[in-house]
């Protein structure tokens, strides 16, 4: 008979960035791609209509959202006192762990890599990824926050970021940049849901549910 | 709380009416040493504005809008008269490179006056290679005169793009077969002030643009100086007019951007400006040439308005005389006040998400759908994978821990 034993995983901070974020990231994508692709609407008056306005208006309430978010995170990950700090993100520096991992997930070889850091190496190194396609995404898109107002701190904003505007081509070039990460959040999305389903499977361990409860289970020999 | 928010306003207000005062004062020194110092005009501009019947009336408007489109308060109305009366006074060196002349014809050409053309008619240009009778070697004895005769006080205004490949041998200019940059790094050296017109001389433009095989670029970026870029193809002879006539008001080049272009012209976008903004925001999108949007006027992003990535005052100041301007006219803006608008603003037609990578139908869009459809595949292929393996594995569930 297998026992097991229950470990906090994650802390309620954690929790509640992880689910903030992904209803944010789900906004975003929805919106962003309409005001890519918006919608001709010829019924009723001009003045009676403001739907990409709206729109307009939703998308940069989130986005600016999420750099809170983000700057919550980072504060957590630099001076907290629980797991999920930045180090973490360093599994990957293990380049035997590592590999152990890639063949595992290959299903290659039945090894199963040391559980060092709070995050599996590959895991480390996807989410390194994410920070940087979250930095880049909410630089970018500030920049258009920026131009789209004439005072305030929006416009501060925008100034302090106008030479990475420039290096970015204008504002074409950044517009063009902020939707291609928006692909790359698709096929993140894409992975890390899978790879949960798989590791929930594998391992037994309650993955999916510890983000809700905050609990895993550990196998006790 | 209310009250402490008026003193803030009327404390506010003080300190603009002072900033204005003291403007006014520095304007009017400025335009004094300027009578002094300029040399006199061999027509005045009153005399030209009424042989080209052009009342006193609406040359006084002319200034009233000049002066908004400035940014200035309407006391610099008749400052800004006074400053177009001296506009001829300035002595200037205009060069071509490797450019079209538009810019020049744009200019030049109107089919009835209106002021700016007539002021810039005024113009004291002491060597202009389009408009001068001279030729060979007389044309290049009256350029050595103009950097003689006015050291250090001419301005340079620079039409065209500088080839610096080849070590400048693309072009190649005049008797002596000079190239560009030897002609610019002589001019510009000697100039008081360096105006860039169009987006050739500014950034480059279609000689620069991808591939670029005489690696052109902009004065500014050729030389290594720094230019004041009256940047669009072809530029509104408006934002050259408005910026001489700061310079002889104030004695120095208004406020610049970033990217070297007058704020006062280049400070919003076309999109904050645009006409069509209300169906912008509203949703109402021409979605092909001339259909029942195109007729109601409505917005061009769809078509690939290029405005919300494009600072410039077209929208503002319009052109011939106010009369249009592109998205007026019914065709989005394209973006020719940006550096390399051919290359960042592709496709002129299309929003910018439908820019194509290596031709054919790579949209980011297409690549993304692929890479998503290539991964979930990859999803499909793991997961039926590690289900037939552990079926076969019943009895060993459970992976080893390592360590
Ligand atoms: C996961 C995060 C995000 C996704 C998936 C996303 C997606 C998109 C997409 C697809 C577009 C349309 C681009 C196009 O027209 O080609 C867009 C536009 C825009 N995004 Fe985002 N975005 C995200 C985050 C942000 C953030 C963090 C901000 C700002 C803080 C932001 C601000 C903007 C702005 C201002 C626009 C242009 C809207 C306009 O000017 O009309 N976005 N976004
Ligand atoms: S026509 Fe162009 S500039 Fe005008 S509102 Fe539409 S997108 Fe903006
Ligand atoms: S509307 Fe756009 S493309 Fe047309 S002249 Fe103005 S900036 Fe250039």
């Amino acid at each position: 008979m297998l026992k097991f034993r229950m470990k906090k995983e994650w802390w309620l901070a954690i929790r509640l960035i992880h689910w903030s974020v992904v209803i944010t990231v789900f906004t975003l994508l929805i919106s962003g791609f309409y005001i890519a692709y918006p919608l001709s609407n010829g019924a009723g008056a001009t003045a009676d209509k403001f739907c990409m306005g709206n729109i307009r208006t939703l998308h940069t309430f989130f986005g600016v959202f999420l750099t809170f978010l983000m700057i919550w995170r980072a504060y957590l990950g630099l001076f907290a006192k629980f797991h999920a700090r930045w180090h973490d993100l360093l599994a990957w520096t293990n380049i035997h762990n590592l590999i152990t991992q890639i063949k595992f997930y290959l299903l290659v070889s039945e090894k199963k890599p040391k559980h060092e850091y709070q995050y599996g190496p590959l895991q480390s190194l996807a989410y390194s990824g994410l920070i940087l396609l979250q930095i880049a995404i909410i630089m970018t898109g500030l920049i258009m926050v920026g131009a789209n107002y004439h005072a305030g701190f929006s416009t501060g904003v925008g100034s302090l970021l106008k030479p990475i505007e420039i290096a970015m081509g204008g504002l074409a070039g950044v517009r063009l940049i902020h939707h291609i990460i928006a692909w790359g959040f698709i096929l993140f999305i894409m992975v890390h849901v899978y790879m949960a389903i798989w590791i929930d499977v594998v391992y037994k361990e309650g993955t999916i549910s510890s983000m809700v409860s905050g609990r895993v289970f550990r196998k006790v020999d | 709380m209310n009250r402490n928010f008026k003193k803030r306003d009327r404390e506010l207000e003080e300190r603009i009416a002072q900033d204005y005062q003291r403007m006014v004062k520095e304007c009017d020194l400025h335009l004094d040493k300027m009578d002094h110092e300029l040399p006199s005009l061999i027509e005045p501009l009153a005399e030209q504005l009424e042989s080209a019947g052009v009342s006193r009336r609406s040359f006084m408007k002319w200034s009233a809008v000049t002066t908004a489109a400035l940014m200035l308060p309407p006391v610099f109305k008749s400052r800004v008269a006074r400053a177009a009366e001296q506009f001829g006074r300035v002595p200037v060196v205009w060069l071509h490179f490797a450019e079209c002349t538009g810019c020049s014809e744009a200019f030049l050409r109107t089919s009835y006056p209106n002021v700016d053309d007539l002021i810039l008619e005024t113009l004291s240009i002491e060597y202009h290679e389009t408009l001068m009778a001279a030729a060979g070697y007389q044309a290049e004895e009256n350029l050595a005169r103009a950097l003689r005769d006015f050291p250090g006080k001419f301005i340079c205004v620079i039409e065209g793009a500088l080839p610096t490949g080849m070590d400048g041998k693309y072009l190649t200019l005049g008797a002596k077969g000079r190239t560009g940059m030897e002609v610019a790094r002589e001019v510009t050296s000697k100039a008081a002030a360096v105006i860039c017109i169009g987006s050739c001389s500014s950034f480059g433009n279609v000689q620069a643009a991808k591939p670029n095989p005489t690696d052109a670029k902009g004065i500014g970026d050729a030389l290594g100086i720094k230019t004041v870029n009256i940047s669009g193809c072809p530029p509104n002879p408006v934002n050259f007019v408005g910026t001489i006539l700061h310079y002889l008001m104030f004695g120095a080049m208004p406020p610049l951007d970033s990217l070297g272009r007058p704020i006062w012209a280049y400070g919003k976008r076309i999109h904050d400006y645009c006409e069509r903004r209300p169906h912008y925001d509203a949703g109402e999108y021409v979605e092909e040439w001339g259909d029942t949007g195109a007729k109601n006027g409505w917005c061009l992003y769809k078509m690939g308005c290029k405005g919300p990535y494009t600072y410039a005052n077209c929208a503002k100041v319009r052109f011939n005389d106010g009369i249009s301007w592109p998205i007026m006219a019914g065709h989005g803006c394209m973006g020719c006040t940006e550096p390399n608008f051919w290359d960042t603003m592709a496709p002129l037609e299309k929003p910018i998400a439908e820019k194509t990578f290596g031709g054919g139908e790579k949209t980011v869009d297409n690549i993304g759908k692929a890479l998503a459809g290539v991964t979930a595949a990859g999803i499909v292929a793991h997961g039926a994978v590690s289900y037939i393996k552990r079926q076969g594995q019943k009895d060993i569930p459970k992976p080893q821990d390592e360590g």
